[in-house]
């Protein structure tokens, strides 16, 4: 970060390569679409590059770049459910085609939750952060951070845990 | 499943990745940060000195006489935001009817969002209080009811452009090859008021009064009077304009180029009859930038435009307000890729915006409050085909 900082393109490349993957699956994992992720996590570096000269270096880098990919995810997120609930007949629009499908019971699963518990979710058992943790990154109070957490788990323990569930996610 | 297993399972489940995105990304990336100007990192200073200095600076400026440029920059920042989409069209926000231009023919939108084409024409116009809609096809101007009934048509010598009814419902005015005409509202009278014109569609008095701005073939901007066709004013036009836009409370002419946007006021002159062109008043548009469209309001002199310009990453574009005596623009919207139209609502409350490049319109304040948007736009006014092509906004009634 320091070398980047300092203008040192390699620097910068390299933070690039260490955080794209997961900014690309935390934000593909929120907003399910491909296309939609690629341009949030690229938007995410720009808004990182703009930044960089104000980032404390005494602070980890991941987190900073997360919230941003989480947050931009959640406003595309919320923009799609719009899109699809305009679709009354006397209105002039049409609903969206259904997203790509990829496989897999759980992913199924977590795409049918509130784009808001996708992203608690996400960000707790994909990046690892504690609840505290994401209700700074996302600007809420922790009982809400918590309440999502435990509704999106119960949602997905519905769909996918008594088939092959043992212990509860906790 | 457990929760480690959750956790694997998200960090391990397959999910699509499009062909070269991370490539991709880093290229963008890099020449964000070849182009970024790396800055100084501060000095720290004891928080109560520096909040003293800034308060003291701010309060020196905002009394001096650059204080003002300060203010527009600080207004400028805050007030700039991403679109965000907030409801959909199942009535159009601040009420009225839209009229919109698809590649079918134009379309009545009714306040419920329902909609209607009216027929194959090349382009389409309100008639005051929305009871017609004045729409030319070739060389052939007629008028039609809201729900597609024709009520009367001309054929015209040439090509028929640029329809405007006029405010008090009586006449149209258009273009007929490079002829400018005028026709009562009922079809009858039809006669030519200028031979050579501009390909500018032109623009009536907002006051009701019979008059009639345009922009001749040697590129004056003209007021005439619409019965005897007599010119009552004359200034030179912009250069390069492409439209103008007689409105605003005022009574002012816009004129839309490429490059520049130029207000001029219009005085009537009661004793002498006829109106006199104030001096132009040049708005303040980047060299940078193009204008892609700009509109006046109909109960201010604000001018909202859509400005686009090249960045480092890509083309954007912004809606940015001109107000009557500020010095610079407010942008209210900044977002990639290209906007299209803007259109004021008829009581000057909302714009209305399209946003092609994610199939969108957006209704928008000019000032404080929140917007809306509306998606899948195209498609709505694309029926049966294969590549929905996005309409453009013709006009949005009525003023009451």
């Amino acid at each position: 970060m320091r070398e980047a900082q300092a203008g040192s393109g390699a620097a910068m490349a390299q933070l690039y390569a260490a955080h794209w993957r997961s900014a690309y699956r935390a934000a593909y994992l929120v907003v399910h679409d491909a296309a939609a992720a690629e341009d949030v996590a690229q938007d995410a570096f720009l808004a990182a590059v703009d930044a960089l000269d104000r980032f404390d270096r005494r602070r980890p880098f991941a987190p900073w770049l997360h919230r941003i990919v989480v947050n931009r995810a959640l406003d595309w997120a919320r923009r799609e459910e719009l899109r699809r609930r305009v679709s009354r007949p006397e209105s002039v629009f049409e609903p969206l085609p259904p997203p790509a499908e990829i496989g897999g019971e759980l992913m199924e699963a977590l795409k049918e939750l509130p784009a808001e518990q996708r992203a608690v979710v996400v960000l707790r058992h994909l990046l690892e952060y504690t609840p505290g943790e994401i209700a700074t990154m996302l600007e809420l109070p922790r009982g809400t951070v918590n309440s999502r957490l435990r509704r999106g788990l119960d949602r997905l323990r519905a769909t996918v845990g008594p088939a092959s569930g043992e212990e509860g996610w906790g | 499943m457990r929760r480690d297993a959750l956790d694997k399972a998200l960090r391990e489940a397959p999910i699509p990745v499009p062909p070269d995105a991370e490539k991709r990304g880093l290229e963008v990336v890099e020449t964000a940060y070849s182009q970024r100007q790396p800055r100084r990192r501060p000095v720290p200073v004891p928080r109560l000195a520096l909040a003293f200095s800034i308060a003291t600076l701010l309060a020196a400026l905002l009394l001096s006489p650059a204080g003002a440029a300060v203010r527009e920059w600080v207004d400028d920042v805050v007030t700039t935001s991403a679109p965000r989409p907030e409801a959909g069209l199942a009535d159009i926000p601040g009420g009225g009817r839209l009229l919109v231009q698809s590649a079918a023919g134009p379309w009545v939108v009714q306040p419920d969002g329902s909609r209607r084409l009216l027929g194959d024409y090349d382009e389409a116009t309100w008639s005051p209080r929305g009871l017609f809609v004045a729409v030319a096809a070739g060389r052939t101007l007629s008028a039609v009811e809201p729900d597609g009934t024709p009520r009367w048509s001309l054929s015209a010598a040439a090509r028929v452009g640029g329809p405007r009814w006029s405010p008090s419902g009586y006449r149209i005015a258009y273009r007929s090859g490079r002829e400018l005409r005028v026709v009562a509202g009922d079809g009858s009278g039809d006669r030519p008021i200028a031979a050579a014109t501009a390909a500018v569609a032109p623009s009536w008095s907002p006051l009701g009064h019979p008059q009639l701005a345009y922009v001749d073939g040697a590129g004056m901007l003209r007021i005439a009077d619409s019965e005897s066709g007599s010119t009552l004013a004359s200034a030179p036009a912009l250069p390069g304009v492409e439209q103008i836009d007689w409105g605003g409370a005022m009574s002012s002419i816009l004129e839309t180029s490429p490059r520049s946007l130029r207000l001029r006021t219009v005085q009537p002159l009661k004793l002498a009859g006829r109106p006199r062109l104030g001096p132009p008043r040049l708005l303040p548009v980047s060299p940078r930038a193009t204008v892609l469209a700009a509109a006046l309001s109909p109960h201010s002199d604000t001018v909202a435009a859509v400005l686009a310009r090249d960045t480092p990453t890509g083309r954007r574009s912004a809606v940015v307000l001109f107000a009557g005596g500020e010095g610079r623009g407010r942008r209210l919207l900044d977002v990639p890729g290209d906007l299209g139209e803007v259109v004021w609502s008829p009581n000057g409350r909302l714009l209305l915006i399209s946003l092609p490049v994610s199939d969108q319109w957006l209704f928008l304040p000019p000032g404080p409050g929140r917007g809306s948007a509306v998606s899948d736009v195209s498609k709505a006014f694309s029926p049966g085909r294969w590549v929905p092509s996005f309409p453009r906004l013709a006009g949005w009634c009525c003023r009451r």
